[in-house]
């Protein structure tokens, strides 16, 4: 295994590196600006907006947001392992992370599912066509980050594996991207209007 | 640093909790705005410099963090 000591307080190396923090850049703005739109639409409509909030499950939200913190949690635990060299202890954190962001899915489309149920779509009023768009925007983000984890947990247990720290370390900024970005989106759209 | 990665978790899902009371305890006015969104804000800088390890990285990448941050919720508070 590659155990190369890297210089954090480089500019250059940040944990993770520095293309997937490029990355988590880009999309912070790309959702921060829809944000400011939402709110933008939220000053001229703020009844509209009262009204189309109190139809959302805000225990559902915060469930969520337990979820994915809980499942950072472990992704940290699983790169901490990882550095010192524990594998199957680290692979197991990674398979914790999964679990996590599986019942984040399944609850995210059981409140999708009623959503639709009540006939509440992107085309229903403003507010829900920003709720659709940043979430399920949000929710492919989460998909692609487990294919990731699943990804790297597979190459980390390989014999003759050749995965390293900065590889472990870009799988899980790019979850703890996940993170970041459903913490904004949580009080946006669950709680504040 | 498994327990420093503990007590992070431990006071984001109570940062979690007191958010969630917060916004159905109280009714929204600019005061609990601005509360909500600044404890989403701790939350935030909590995963990204505890479980990212972002406090171990060049004061370019904590810095910029902050200020796109900040930019945004200001932007979302000002306009709300």
């Amino acid at each position: 295994m590659d155990t190369l000591k890297i210089n954090y307080k480089s500019i250059y190396y940040p944990p993770g590196g520095i293309l997937m923090w490029i990355i988590i850049f880009l999309e912070l703005i790309t959702f921060g600006m829809a944000i400011v739109v939402f709110a933008f639409y939220a000053s001229e409509q703020p009844e509209l907006f009262h009204h189309s909030r109190m139809q959302l499950n805000s225990t559902f939200g915060a469930i969520n947001t337990v979820f994915l913190l809980t499942s950072g949690f472990f992704m940290a635990n699983a790169v901490h392992e990882f550095k010192e060299n524990n594998l199957k202890k680290s692979s197991l954190y990674f398979k914790l992370t999964m679990l996590g962001g599986m019942f984040f899915l399944i609850l995210k489309s059981v409140e999708y599912y009623h959503k639709i149920e009540a006939g509440i779509t992107p085309e229903t009023n403003v507010f829900f066509t920003f709720y659709w768009l940043l979430t399920a925007f949000h929710l492919v983000h989460v998909i692609m980050g487990l294919v990731i984890l699943i990804w790297t947990n597979y190459g980390m247990m390989k014999k003759k594996s050749d995965t390293g720290v900065e590889d472990i370390e870009a799988c899980a900024a790019f979850w703890h991207m996940c993170d970041l970005i459903w913490l904004l989106l949580f009080p946006v759209l669950y709680l504040i209007f | 640093m498994k327990n420093t990665l503990l007590f992070t978790y431990g006071f984001l899902i109570l940062l979690t909790i007191s958010t969630a009371l917060i916004s159905n305890l109280v009714t929204v006015s600019g005061l609990a705005v601005g509360l909500i969104m600044g404890l989403s804000m701790l939350k935030f800088f909590l995963v990204s410099f505890q479980f990212m390890e972002l406090k171990k990285a060049n004061s370019f990448w904590k810095g910029s963090l902050i200020f796109v941050l900040g930019v945004i919720v200001l932007v979302f508070i000002s306009l709300k």
